[in-house]
């Protein structure tokens, strides 16, 4: 008789055991392995990293990015009820599909886990559609908009159209008024995506803010922002409050056909024309609109903006949506201007049949204070007065019903 | 030593054909039991009557609702493939499994064929690893029934058209049937970890039903901790997690990395259950 078969009982139980030890192996390894591979970068000053962002042609590139907030709102689980719907960003974990082909057209898919929310932009035209209700919303140009595109050829920004976060797109929030109210240092190197990173830190130089600090991971070739990671100042040193980055990425021009979108045959398609306030034409423009106020700067910057028909956007009024756009751009308030996005593309998600009710929703996440009411996440503050008045700012909320 | 290892055959060990002319006589007589051929048209019916009650309903208000594909299968007979298995997936097809890997072992002790499957020289280690493959082949033609009368039902009922993908895209009814296929494959291969438990469950009694109802228990008790948001932690390596995730398919760029955590999850099951029944019907006392 063979020794393999009088296995006594126990070497046979160690068999088991031995296969638990390789799965739990498995699951611990990448990581083991990740960090044996250390990147090897030349050094790089803040300001030669800085100017080598700005100076970088955008590349071409499609990838996986992972989004997580944790801003202390409870909108936990609302996904699995919708679907995929940008309101998901505002909580949790979420799964983007990015392809870009570096200039001006793109694909981001939010994933939910049947269920897909996409946002295309193709020069002056851009989609959204939504697998859960089969809508599609076609933004394009108005007739002077487009002429205006059409000269300059490039260098405008596509329609209005919903914007999904990015790590590109946060970075350069982040970025844009760096030098005048932050001190920036460069960290170690990191590996990001698989891809050796430089990586940089944002300390605001004001405690008035609630942005403890930002970090940038940026590919050490194409200096294409990988990861950003926002802390507020509620924060512990491992969680950051809001962090965007991607968990693959693939340096190559996507397919056209990813780049493309045509409206499926039986999906009901909203048509949006956006127009663009033109440079000569924004003083005519202030007079309708009345501009929004910027009241402080940098990180400290309040956004206050009179006359806004709340009724009108919790019912997906798109006037009280145009006026509310209006309040773009928020310098120095990086997440900020990200979260109003969200807002304003979580009601303009909602055409057709409203799979959520906004007012509903807009009850459960502001409080009632003296002055109106008040959402209060850990990166940003926002105040709606009695009197119609929004104040946006990553800023306390103290500081708001003050300025109120 | 337990009368059952010194029942442990002591012949040299048989060739290769031993196992396929052993995986040939239980694969025909899992087959080709009453009870599984009625399981198989069970699950045949779910396609079926999902596609007629859908065909009956179409142009009514209740016509385009329903939960995941179930809207859109009017427009596309390919999508009641995917909606007839995201239909059976929760509960029908662990039911299914449940039933025939949890008869494997504890199904021949409770009729008393194991003490003789084992006297006669059929090594355990062979008996079991047939057990398990055919158990694994019955899940594997389970979900194919549904796929292929769901087909059929579909391209009669509404006939198949190019195929909207999930991120609003067309691509052509050919492209789309790959697509579909991909979506039943990953199906069975996600079923496979379950058939593993169910294996292991049935070494572990002699009354199949408890290995059965065993089974089932298992996959709705991974759905439902599944469902909880403060057992996060453990949701990537519970059974059930990635089941959903053949919805990667009907996405523009079908994108591997996707579909690896599932497939390896469902490794990691069969290969930890797989081990653990081996190792106690190896030792085991076997009486009956």
């Amino acid at each position: 008789m063979s020794t393999t078969r009088t296995l006594s009982h126990r070497a046979r139980w160690a068999v088991p055991a031995v296969a638990a030890v390789v799965v739990a192996g498995a699951l611990a390894g990448p990581p083991l392995l990740a960090a044996a591979d250390e990147p090897a970068l030349p050094e790089a000053t803040p300001v030669e990293l800085l100017t080598s962002i700005a100076e970088a042609e955008p590349a071409a590139h499609s990838g996986t990015v992972v989004h997580t907030a944790r801003l202390g709102l409870p909108t936990g689980g609302l996904t699995e009820i919708t679907g995929a719907d940008p309101i998901g960003l505002l909580g949790g974990s979420s799964t983007l599909r990015v392809w870009t082909d570096g200039a001006e057209r793109s694909r981001v898919s939010l994933l939910g886990s049947a269920s897909e929310y996409s946002v295309v932009h193709d020069g002056p035209q851009a989609w959204t559609y939504s697998s859960t209700d089969d809508v599609v919303t076609h933004y394009t140009l108005d007739a002077a908009a487009q002429a205006r595109y059409e000269d300059a050829q490039e260098g405008q920004t596509p329609p209005g159209a919903p914007e999904l976060p990015t790590p590109e797109e946060a970075a350069q929030q982040a970025l844009e008024h760096v030098e005048e109210f932050s001190s920036v240092t460069v960290l170690e190197q990191a590996t990001v995506a698989g891809r050796d990173a430089y990586q940089l830190q944002i300390t605001p130089e004001t405690d008035g803010t609630l942005v403890e600090q930002v970090r940038i991971a940026v590919d050490g070739e194409t200096f294409t922002p990988l990861q950003v990671q926002v802390w507020s100042t509620s924060d512990t040193a491992e969680t950051p409050a809001l962090e965007v980055g991607y968990t693959d990425i693939t340096f190559a021009t996507p397919d056209d056909a990813v780049l493309s979108f045509s409206a499926p045959a039986g999906a009901e398609v909203v048509e949006e024309t956006v127009s663009l306030p033109s440079e000569e034409a924004s003083g005519e423009a202030s007079a309708e609109h009345t501009p929004p106020e910027t009241i402080g700067e940098g990180w400290e910057s309040v956004i206050i903006i009179d006359d806004v028909d709340l009724q009108g956007l919790l019912a997906g009024d798109p006037e009280a949506l145009a006026d509310a756009a209006a309040s773009h751009p928020m310098p120095g308030s990086d997440s900020g201007q990200e979260l109003m996005e969200e807002f304003m593309s979580d009601s303009e998600g909602n055409h057709g049949p409203p799979s959520l009710d906004a007012a509903a929703l807009y009850e459960q996440l502001t409080t009632e204070v003296p002055e109106g009411r008040v959402l209060s996440t850990t990166l940003l503050s926002v105040l709606i007065t009695d009197d119609g008045r929004l104040l946006i700012g990553s800023v306390p909320v103290e500081t708001l019903q003050e300025m109120a | 030593m337990s009368p059952a290892e010194t029942a442990t055959p002591t012949t040299a060990p048989r060739t290769g054909g031993g196992v396929r002319h052993l995986l040939g006589s239980e694969l025909r007589l899992v087959f080709g039991r009453r009870r599984n051929v009625v399981l198989l048209l069970g699950l045949a019916a779910v396609p079926i009557l999902l596609g007629v009650v859908i065909f009956i309903t179409q142009d009514t208000v209740v016509g385009s609702q329903g939960p995941g594909f179930i809207g859109r299968v009017a427009g596309n007979g390919l999508f009641l493939v995917v909606a007839a298995l995201f239909t059976c997936l929760p509960f029908l097809l662990p039911l299914t499994i449940g039933i025939v890997s949890g008869d494997a072992i504890a199904g021949e002790a409770a009729t008393g064929t194991l003490r003789s499957l084992i006297t006669v020289p059929v090594p355990r280690t062979r008996l079991l690893l047939v057990k398990a493959i055919v158990a694994l082949c019955f899940a594997a033609a389970a979900v194919l029934t549904i796929a292929i009368v769901g087909l059929i039902t579909g391209w009669v009922l509404f006939g198949i058209s190019d195929l909207v993908l999930l991120s609003g895209d067309t691509i052509t009814a050919g492209a789309g049937l790959f697509r579909v296929l991909g979506v039943a494959a990953y199906v069975a291969m996600s079923m496979s970890g379950l058939v593993m438990v169910g294996v292991l469950l049935s070494t572990l009694t002699e009354t199949p039903v408890a290995a059965m109802a065993g089974t089932v228990t298992v996959a709705v008790v991974s759905a439902v901790l599944d469902s909880l948001p403060q057992l996060s932690a453990i949701h990537p390596g519970l059974l059930t997690h990635y089941w959903i995730d053949f919805a990667e398919f009907l996405r523009l760029e079908v994108d591997p990395a996707a579909l690896a955590p599932g497939l390896l999850v469902q490794a990691a099951w069969v290969l930890l259950a797989g081990t653990i029944a081996w190792s106690r019907f190896t030792t085991a006392d076997i009486s009956s």
